[in-house]
């Protein structure tokens, strides 16, 4: 099975773990350790420091490394600090993102049609996931019901809900599912006992994208639990990589 | 798959990876529970259903409290012992109890003198009843533990006033005869239990949830040691796989992972060894 890992970073969080991957080098070290062929990563520095900086330092520190895949994480164009809808596009390409962050109570803005319409409709049109994080909050909305609002206004978006927690999560997700075709998520702690079973019987597995969630949580956690889930092979290896490589193929770019 | 290098060193590591389990290591489960609860989705909380989830992952039984017991544990405990009548090897029982109802907890400890043989230990959640755990009202059931050397599970959790650290502690000092699971590690102050479990011979690790945090169970077993550390799952909260596959693909030694997944509850609850083990 050929696993890539969409919710992974590197660096030196100012809370850290236990074990954590300080260098690109820790981080592909950790990765062969629990046979994690590619990852879509991030960096603490973008999580917790500047973006802007963080945005350019990401593309540095995985150049040449064909295993790791870097994102950008996302804020207003108004103030300048990221490119508008008419130049992201172009920034994109030439970097060779294909995956972007939005982190909106961390960096302080609303994730909205006043702040960002313009440039989602952009990446609705190029298929560029969006990935947000349940533990995010935008005005009054936060987790899935900053998912539910954005998706409300933004439905052709490529969104990925990431960092679910670990208690169930089904009574959540599953009404996205069915309403917005574009909706994905991560399975960062998914790990309902009969969960990919009892969720891919019923929707199929190409909503779910497989994640560690290193350094937050064990490498090898969820790989192993994928693994050894009772769903069909071909099912096990969509969610573990085939549905990513697909959703980055799907990027227009 | 693109092999994971932690095969290499270990074929333990190497079995788990390719079988999901592994014949020689008999897991069990020490933080069980059984059946629906209001929270949330369960695909199959029934005993097939755990079973299924216990077979998959070569876990031999697990030690459970059901959930309808630590809402009403009269209504509750039975369920669990009548499912390790039903499935014989497979489900032990922890006697639920409930400090809000002081009458009957008092009843109910006492009756673990003529307790049914599938009942190994005690199921405390202070925090789910909003009581501490170093309370009155649980002192009962700690006094027939300390007479009988009895294994207490308890819900611990970091930053609790009911069952954080430091009530951990006033309990560990009282009882020093109770082999006392502090279930979840105090989630969030893990130093702090890690530091009970290596000063009190009779404070285990238990690590249900806590399993994932990333190099916690490298942490706990340099400081504390690996007999001080069970496996437990919440089963059928969450998949074994998750739980069991973290400390297969933490950096330790074989002699650890074996510790964890299975001799030390087998110590601590006196359970017969498996024989292919």
């Amino acid at each position: 099975m050929e696993f890539f890992d969409c919710n992974v970073y590197y660096g030196k969080p100012p809370v850290p773990t236990y074990r954590i991957a300080p260098t690109v080098a820790d981080l592909l070290a950790e990765m062969d350790w629990n046979g994690i062929g590619e990852a879509l990563v991030t960096s603490a520095q973008q999580r917790y420091d500047d973006p802007v900086t963080a945005n350019s330092q990401i593309l540095r520190d995985c150049a040449g490394e064909p295993r790791l895949h870097p994102t950008w994480v996302i804020l207003p164009c108004q103030t300048g600090e990221f490119p508008g809808p008419d130049a992201l596009a172009t920034a994109l390409r030439q970097a060779q993102v294909k995956a972007l962050w939005a982190f909106p109570s961390r960096n302080k803005y609303l994730l909205d049609r006043n702040t960002f319409g313009p440039t989602l409709e952009l990446l609705s049109d190029l298929q560029v996931p969006l990935f947000i994080s349940l533990t995010d909050s935008s005005g009054p909305y936060s987790g899935w019901a900053l998912m539910s609002a954005i998706l409300a206004d933004f439905p052709r978006l490529t969104l990925v809900a990431a960092d679910q927690d670990c208690w169930g999560q089904d009574r959540f997700f599953r009404p996205l599912v069915e309403k917005y075709p574009r909706f994905y998520f991560d399975v960062y702690e998914f790990e309902l006992a009969h969960g990919y079973k009892d969720y891919c019987d019923k929707y199929g597995p190409d909503r779910m994208l497989f994640a560690s969630g290193f350094p937050g949580i064990n490498m090898g956690a969820q790989m192993f639990n994928l693994l050894h889930a009772d769903i069909r092979e071909d099912w096990k290896e969509a969610i573990a990589g085939g549905n990513l490589r697909r959703l980055l193929a799907e990027v227009k770019l | 798959m693109t092999c994971a290098q932690a095969a290499k060193t270990s074929p333990l590591v190497n079995e788990f990876l390719r079988a999901g389990k592994a014949a020689d290591c008999p897991v069990i489960d020490a933080h069980a529970h059984y059946g629906p609860y209001q929270g949330v989705y369960f695909p199959k909380p029934d005993g097939a259903g755990m079973l299924e989830v216990m077979d998959r992952a070569g876990v031999r039984l697990c030690i459970s409290a059901p959930h309808a017991a630590l809402v009403e544990p009269r209504r509750g405990n039975p369920v669990i012992v009548e499912a390790a009548r039903a499935h014989p090897g497979r489900f032990l029982a922890y006697l639920s109890v409930n400090p809000n109802y002081p009458r009957e907890l008092a009843e109910d400890v006492a009756g673990l003198d003529q307790r049914d043989s599938s009942i190994v230990g005690i199921k405390m959640h202070p925090g789910w009843h909003e009581y501490p755990l170093s309370g009155p009202n649980y002192a009962p059931a700690f006094e027939w533990a300390q007479a009988n050397r009895f294994p207490i599970l308890s819900h611990t959790w970091g930053h609790s006033p009911t069952c954080g650290p430091q009530e951990v502690r006033k309990v560990a000092e009282r009882y020093p005869d109770v082999p006392f699971l502090m279930g979840h590690s105090c989630f969030g102050e893990f130093e702090e239990a890690i530091h009970l479990a290596a000063t009190f011979p009779n404070v285990y690790l238990e690590l249900t949830a806590a399993y994932r945090v990333s190099g916690l169970i490298e942490r706990m077993v340099a400081i504390a040691g690996s007999t001080k550390v069970l496996f437990g799952s919440d089963l059928p909260w969450f998949d074994e796989h998750f739980g069991i596959g973290c400390i297969i693909m933490s950096h330790i030694s074989d002699d650890d992972r074996r510790n964890i997944l299975y001799r030390n509850a087998e110590r601590v609850f006196g359970i017969e060894p498996a024989k292919d083990a």
